[in-house]
């Protein structure tokens, strides 16, 4: 029998523990009769021979004793009895095991939920091939103050062939495309981001069904291809096994499906329908415009046993190179590279990280609220324990003991933790701002249960060894003479309570003060005045990419008949277009020159926006100076522009803009086209209410035609109510057309804050939970030193002392030690709160306002929390407390 | 061995085993058979404390060195047969070498004592 049969036997031998004890008891009988026999033979009574079989076997039960106790594993059978005696104990005070589970439920659930979201962003690695190869490469220009930005077309094609570190560079337009699907019933929008041909070879994704594009498939010429996304061939197309090769209607053009890609490859956003190529000649590349827009994201993988650092080192030789060789357009342009996954995060991670430190703070409240629970009642049981020891129990054993107490609890509150994170995380995605968390994968996986299983552990540790080690040093007699009302015990509990409020405390002041400069950012977030008026206005962004609207004439003439019916609808008193809505984006940027002025003194990163007349009044933006856009400019009419305040600020301080003629390029030759300014408008914020303005100009929209503009509706009442009405008009100009969303300004406006809305509430939540827990750890313990205290309560009050005085010495001791936990935590937050710095508008990170009103209110609800004990210290009834021994 | 103070407890035990063993290299036999068999050799002076032979032959049967089954005697009762398994052979050998070691350092101990 081998080592594996024997550990088999062993294991049969455990669990099969009854049969085994038959199986004995058998054999034992058997030699007993044999034994008993043979007795007889040599010539016994029947009787006697039985008796002197039973000797010569000696005892049976120690037989069967050691029979068992040979079987199976010795620290497992004791393990269980230690588990059952636990269960046992706690099943005895259902209070307290019930407060210690809710409390540990709380801090396990919430870490669950957050790091099922920091797994799921952070932690997992990307769905491609050997994604650790993978960098992110961007150009920064330190006169534009661009970091981390969009890559010019022209630099990464240079960059794929010049830089032999990279094995390949693929490249991505940066933002999505909606596009029309026609011909497969009612006209749908979907999602598209044009891609070079080699970008699932880069990223290393494989099609589930059919191919993916392919390198050759860049360029102008070629059919036009696409490779869709599984939610799109189900969406649109049912599943239809024949997928591949069909010719579907995207836009009014047609396209053949390659291929479909898995449900898991969501890049490079979540919402993305499908992949269509690029579409540059190479014969563009020679164009300054394709080294000067900066519109592409790029991904290099990295040649095999090629360093980051040799790579970046290549990338940078070849950079300089490009600066020298094209200094119209690269001359301060530099370029780096960061690792692909650190660069999708980079936005996402902070949040998340703070959030998980959040959690963890409330875990240790959780922890240390549980910890003085068991503390007291191991003080509480030590002459049951003194008792045990004294009748011979190993001291070793009892600490085993009280240990696997704890971890029993701590196996329950996880249990339970694990279900309440479960339903957190289903909270948090349901919350969250769409976009941040890649919701299909925030899930229960093992990591999440593995992360669990360690916290629980840890969990149990922590607030199980000073209770398991509460009578380690203790002598079981002293303990039995002092008649279970113990001197210098009680102080130890004491001092182990009072430790725990104070460490609580001020960890509930550290999260509460988080949470509080939070509010207090959002709520300076929320009193920044945008520039226009939210309220009252409808948008609907509009993409006029149809058969219809091939050319310019036909977009303009698209939205004038599309404006003009929508201005002709009941309720609604002004209506306009805007190709960049405000607090979604500044529109594209260029470098510009004022006539008149010396050649070194052009304008760097300016905005650029298309308008209708009458946007401004539309949207309540006053117009400073001069005028507003007009019919008469129109697509034949001299050029104009106008500039927003900012703009007039800074490069017509002391001038009159208007009249001033503008080009937009930095050295204006004799293709520039030159405007004249004919107004200044007030600021409005472009991308975020957090944002400064940026200088802009806004061109006509009949001089420069947009395929995507934003309508902008203004109604006196519900702009939600005009929704049917404008689809219908939408409609009746171009059924074709699907409208990509429409959604009132105010939901917009709430949307760019929804990041900074979701961490408040988050942290609020987290530092709600954290005072009730810190509360309720000040009553427990107040409640303890009453309770402790009541002898010489009684004392006092039947020398004659006042109820209010009993009440104050009770009140002043928590209040101390409360006081102590707020001046640790105080001191705690001034060092760690400039960590929240980045999440921060108008606030410092130790902001007096949030460090005075928060240390306050919880010292408010410690003194409420002291109150109660306090009140029942002082109502007993001196007599009955004397006489209780 | 019953007049003189009894021997520790694990190199009880061990001899045990090494007994068992041996007695087993003849042929299988069940519990009390086993017995019978140590009486029998040691012409009496061995008399093992019977009961404390089943948690010995289990003992030995998780280590490997036996292996047992359910036979019926010859006067048809049910009873666990044990036998030597070819590891238990090679153990015998090993557990004999050592206990030979052992009553020779006593024996050195107590010679120049």
């Amino acid at each position: 029998m081998s080592v594996l049969q024997g550990l088999a036997r062993r294991l049969q031998l455990a669990f099969g523990t009854r049969a085994a004890d038959r199986d004995l008891d058998d054999e034992i009988r058997l030699h007993l009769e044999l034994e008993t026999e043979k007795n007889i033979r040599a010539g016994m009574s029947a009787e006697e021979a039985g008796r002197q079989a039973r000797v010569a076997f000696g005892g049976v039960e120690a037989t069967r004793e050691a029979h068992r106790d040979g079987r199976g594993m010795r620290w497992l059978d004791d393990f269980a009895g230690d588990v059952r005696f636990a269960l046992r104990v706690l099943r005895r005070s259902p209070a307290l095991t019930l407060a210690a589970v809710v409390t540990l439920a709380l801090g396990i659930g919430a870490n669950t939920a957050i790091f099922s979201a920091v797994n799921a962003v952070i932690l997992r690695p990307l769905p491609f091939d050997r994604p650790g190869r993978l960098m992110m490469l961007w150009e920064s220009n330190p006169e534009f103050h661009w970091d981390q930005q969009d890559v010019a077309p022209a630099n990464m094609l240079d960059w794929r062939e010049q830089v032999r570190a990279f094995a390949d560079v693929a490249g991505y337009a940066d933002g999505d495309e909606a596009v029309t699907l026609t011909g497969e019933g009612a006209p749908r929008l979907f999602t598209v981001t044009a891609v070079t041909g080699n970008f699932f070879s880069v990223l290393g994704a494989r099609p589930k069904k059919g191919q993916a594009l392919r390198d050759a498939e860049t360029g102008k010429s070629g059919t036009r291809v696409v490779v869709i996304s599984d939610r799109m061939w189900h969406d649109a197309f049912g599943g239809d096994p024949r997928i591949v090769g069909r010719t579907i209607t995207l836009n009014g053009k047609e396209a053949r499906v390659l291929g479909v890609m898995p449900t898991a490859f969501r890049f490079p956003s979540e919402t993305v329908d499908a992949w269509i190529p690029l579409r540059f000649d190479p014969a563009d590349r020679a164009d300054v415009s394709f080294r000067r827009a900066h519109w592409m994201r790029a991904i290099a993988r990295l040649a095999p046993g090629v360093s980051p650092e040799r790579a970046n080192a290549e990338l940078q030789t070849v950079v300089r190179r490009l600066q020298l060789q094209y200094p119209e357009t690269n001359r301060v342009m530099g370029a780096g590279m960061t690792p692909l996954h650190d660069f999708l995060v980079r936005d996402t991670r902070r949040p998340l990280d703070t959030l998980l430190a959040a959690v963890a703070l409330l875990l240790l409240i959780a922890c240390a609220n549980v910890g003085n629970l068991l503390l007291v009642r191991a003080a509480g049981r030590e002459r049951e324990t003194a008792m045990r020891l004294a009748l011979g129990a190993g001291r070793a054993r009892l600490i085993r003991q009280a240990l696997t107490e704890s971890v029993v609890l701590s196996v329950i509150g996880g249990a339970v933790g694990l279900a309440l994170g479960w339903w957190g995380t289903r909270v948090l995605i349901a919350l969250q701002p769409p976009g941040m968390l890649p919701t299909g994968e925030v899930r229960m996986d093992w990591w999440v249960l593995g992360y669990v299983a360690a916290i629980t552990t840890v969990s149990g540790a922590l607030f199980g060894i000073a209770p398991a080690l509460w009578n380690r040093r203790r002598m079981p007699a002293e303990v039995l003479k002092e008649g279970g009302r113990g001197g210098s015990d009680a102080r130890r509990v004491q001092r182990w309570g009072h430790a725990l409020v104070i460490g609580e405390i001020a960890i509930a002041l550290l999260l509460t003060v988080g949470a509080g400069l939070l509010v207090r950012s959002f709520h300076a977030l929320t009193q920044v005045n945008p520039g226009f008026e939210a309220r009252g206005v409808l948008t609907v962004l509009l993409s006029a990419s149809g058969p219809r609207d091939s050319t310019t004439n036909n977009v303009r003439a698209f939205y004038d008949e599309l404006l003009q019916r929508i201005r002709a609808l009941p309720g609604v008193s002004a209506a306009a277009a805007t190709s960049e809505l405000p607090l979604t984006s500044w529109g594209w940027t260029s470098q510009f020159s004022v006539a008149g002025r010396a050649a070194d003194q052009y304008g760097n990163e300016v905005a650029h926006r298309e308008v209708t007349p009458g946007y401004f009044r539309t949207m309540h933006v006053p117009v400073l100076r001069g005028r507003e856009f007009t019919a008469q400019d129109g697509a034949t009419a001299p050029r104009v522009v106008l500039v927003n305040a900012a703009l007039a600020r800074q490069f017509f301080a002391g001038q009159d803009p208007i009249g001033q003629r503008v080009a937009f390029d930095k050295a204006p030759d004799s293709a520039s086209v030159w405007r004249t300014i004919v107004g200044v408008v007030g600021d409005e914020r472009q991308t975020s209410l957090g944002t400064e303005t940026k200088i802009q100009f806004m061109t006509p929209f009949a001089q420069e035609v947009r395929e995507e503009m934003t309508l902008v509706i203004r109604t006196p009442g519900d702009p939600a109510t005009l929704g049917p009405a404008v689809r219908r008009a939408v409609g009746a100009v171009d059924p074709d057309l699907a409208i990509v969303s429409m959604q009132t300004m105010s939901a917009v406006r709430a949307a760019s804050l929804a990041r900074q809305r979701f961490l408040m509430t988050m942290l609020l939540v987290f530092a709600v939970v954290g005072i009730a827990l810190a509360v309720v750890g000040v009553y427990g313990v107040m409640a303890q030193y009453a309770r402790a205290r009541s002898r010489e309560m009684g004392i006092r009050l039947a020398l004659g002392a006042q109820r209010s005085e009993v009440r104050r010495l009770v009140v002043r001791r928590g209040l101390g030690l409360v006081t102590v936990g707020l001046v640790a935590g105080i001191g705690v937050a001034l060092l760690a709160t400039r960590f929240m710095q980045v999440f921060l508008f108008d606030v410092a990170p130790v902001d007096p306002v949030t460090f005075v009103a928060v240390p306050l209110l919880l010292l408010l609800t410690a003194v409420a929390a002291t109150w109660l004990p306090a009140l029942r210290a002082s109502r007993a009834d001196p007599v009955a407390t004397l006489r209780e021994e | 061995m019953t007049a003189s103070p009894a021997p520790p407890a694990d190199v009880l035990r061990g001899t045990l085993d090494l007994l068992v063993l041996k007695t087993l290299t003849l042929e299988p036999m069940h519990g009390w058979g086993i017995s019978q068999r140590i009486q029998q050799f040691s012409r009496g002076v061995l008399d093992v404390n019977q009961g404390s032979l089943y948690p010995a032959l289990q003992r030995l049967e998780l280590k490997g060195w036996i292996s047992a089954e359910w036979r019926t005697t010859e006067h048809n009762r049910r009873a666990r047969y044990y036998r030597l398994t070819a590891q238990g052979r090679r153990a015998l050998g090993a557990e004999t070498e050592t206990w030979r070691r052992y009553v020779s350092a006593v024996e050195w101990i107590l010679a120049t004592g």
